[in-house]
């Protein structure tokens, strides 16, 4: 259980501090451990996301236990898993980009919200909406770069991945983690140089999803496909993606 | 592509509405200001007439129909938009509420100052409608360019994201503005009997064929800028790379919006009309003729220029909507 990268030492002294003090007050609500790294370098944490592509079989594993976390209806996605299809027989390839939001450091999406329903949350970088403030209009979706929100049916608000706060909160990782059977995905804090996700970081080639739209996302890979329609045909190659979602083009 | 459209035709119908109304207060205030003052309240005031009725009804239409496109009415929320007034951030949609909401205040009230049919009549606005001209002008123009600065501030959408399209739809605004002044004056000229009754009505009638013609000229010019802005548009995104090369060739030959926006926007939103106009400006510009347009003129050209501009906010949605950043 190293997943959610948190120095385990730490955390569990925090964890018994907290019993102590439940149990000093006698008050019943056990108190979760906060984020250990905190203790460790001062700084609040900032979760992060690294998908490693080379243990990702696209099983989709991640999409349905996000569907199955959040109840997200039918034809909207919050996690996918994009097929892309490269080259001509016998030089051909098949790899897998699992997609979801980039819980980016400069959000576009927030950028544009007029009601202040979306913001990127101070306390551990992740963007969240709040659905009672959210009217629907759409702004965000088309901001996106990454075509990673919805407009949620049930509420009418936008929605999207979340890092599964709910989880994290509680120490838990998140779902899309926590299903996926190739260990490819690694969600942790950034700022702790000591997290796995950090140290895969640095001792790894990472790359992020259209840097050039200035997000600075959050959201790593490892020997990801960046391939599309256009830079396949500019390389004179057969590609082809499949979204696996409603909509079936990437935006 | 078959990408889907989040914001459809009530977006479209929307962006063209308001910018029909934030260009006929704009012209009706300039050339209310324009035309002098005196105890006529100006020699264009009943050119400016048109315009401040003109003004705020397709605002409000407007905004009604951006109701119909939020996620939340469809959901069943009908009223959760009152949100946007609880707050005003840099989002160019927050800034664009209260300035839509200070324009449909502004201009209902400017259009009140324009009840008597002459200036003298029915006791003195005059004050009030010259203060609330100056106030109607930037606002106008604040709020056509906004409409532009809307579209244009995502990144991610390459189509859009031009520092002249704002510059695009304040032109196409004035214009439409005009065509829609011009059209409300050829159907509505008012009852020939009204022309015996004052002194007063009947200078209003032969003030406003003056008028008519400044306004039929600074269309002409107006769409002689347009023009120059489309090509602006085109030649700098087709001279740049990647995704704004990519994104601006679904208008240029071959691409899927090229037939509705060289034949509807051009041809017939701009050209025809700029050419029927120039027939008839021409004898009094150069000749000093006077100034005389057919009925069925009257009311064709300014209703080309108005499907163009509606036209032009289709093509530039939808445009923006099928086409996005490249590479990944």
């Amino acid at each position: 259980m190293s997943d959610v990268e948190i120095s385990t030492t730490v955390k569990r002294r925090d964890f018994l501090n907290g019993i102590a003090t439940a149990a000093a007050v006698g008050a019943g609500a056990a108190i979760m451990p906060k984020p250990a790294q905190a203790a460790v370098t001062g700084l609040k944490p900032h979760y992060g996301m690294l998908i490693d592509l080379r243990r990702c079989i696209g099983c989709h594993a991640c999409s349905v236990s996000c569907k199955a976390e959040f109840d997200v209806p039918l034809g909207a996605t919050r996690s996918w898993v994009e097929y892309v299809e490269k080259g001509d027989y016998p030089d051909v390839s098949r790899s897998f980009l699992p997609r979801l939001c980039n819980q980016c450091s400069k959000p576009a999406c927030v950028d544009v919200c007029p009601t202040g329903a979306t913001w990127k949350r101070k306390a551990d970088g992740v963007v969240v909406v709040d659905s009672d403030v959210c009217i629907g209009c759409k702004y965000c979706l088309l901001a996106c770069p990454y075509d990673a929100r919805f407009i949620n049916p049930v509420t009418g608000s936008a929605d999207k991945c979340d890092f599964c706060l709910h989880r994290v909160e509680k120490g838990l990782e998140p779902a899309c983690v926590n299903a996926c059977i190739g260990d490819a995905r690694i969600f942790g804090d950034l700022n702790d140089p000591s997290s796995k996700i950090s140290r895969e970081i640095a001792t790894n080639p990472v790359t992020v999803l259209r840097p050039e739209q200035g997000t600075e996302p959050n959201v790593y890979y490892i020997a990801a496909d960046h391939s599309d329609e256009y830079t396949a045909a500019a390389q004179g190659r057969y590609v082809r993606i499949d979204t696996h979602r409603r909509q079936q083009e990437r935006k | 592509m078959n990408a889907e459209l989040l914001w459809g035709l009530p977006v479209i119908g929307y962006l063209f509405l308001a910018g029909v109304g934030a260009g006929a207060l704009t012209v009706s205030a300039s050339v209310l200001l324009r035309g002098g003052g005196g105890g006529f309240a100006g020699q264009h005031y009943s050119i400016a007439r048109y315009g401040a009725f003109a003004a705020p009804l397709p605002l409000m239409i407007g905004c009604g129909l951006l109701i119909f496109e939020l996620g939340s009415f469809e959901a069943g929320n009908w009223f959760k938009w009152i949100n946007l007034y609880k707050t005003i951030n840099l989002s160019p949609m927050s800034i664009g509420t209260w300035l839509l909401t200070g324009f449909i205040g502004i201009s209902l009230l400017y259009a009140y100052t324009f009840l008597p049919k002459s200036p003298g009549l029915g006791g003195n606005k005059d004050s009030l409608r010259r203060g609330l001209a100056w106030v109607s002008v930037p606002l106008g123009i604040a709020t056509a360019v906004y409409t532009g600065v809307l579209l244009g501030a995502m990144p991610a959408r390459p189509f859009w994201n031009s520092p002249i399209l704002a510059m695009l739809f304040l032109v196409s605004s004035l214009s439409t503005g005009v065509a829609i002044i011009l059209l409300l004056k050829a159907v509505f000229p008012g009852k020939a009997k009204d022309e015996a009754r004052t002194p007063m009505v009947a200078e209003y009638f032969k003030q406003r064929d003056n008028s008519a013609y400044i306004l039929t000229a600074s269309d002409l010019m107006l769409i002689g800028f347009e023009l120059l802005v489309i090509f602006l548009f085109i030649m700098y995104a087709h001279l740049t790379v990647g995704a704004v090369k990519e994104s601006v060739s679904v208008i240029q030959f071959g691409g899927s919006l090229s037939v509705l926006f060289w034949f509807g926007v051009v041809v017939v939103g701009l050209l025809i009309p700029a050419v029927i106009e120039l027939y008839y400006v021409i004898p009094k510009l150069l000749n000093h003729q006077p100034f005389s347009v057919p009925l069925g003129v009257e009311i064709i050209v300014p209703i080309a220029i108005l499907i163009g501009g509606f036209l032009l906010r289709y093509v530039i949605v939808v445009a923006g909507q099928i086409t996005g950043p490249i590479g990944l």
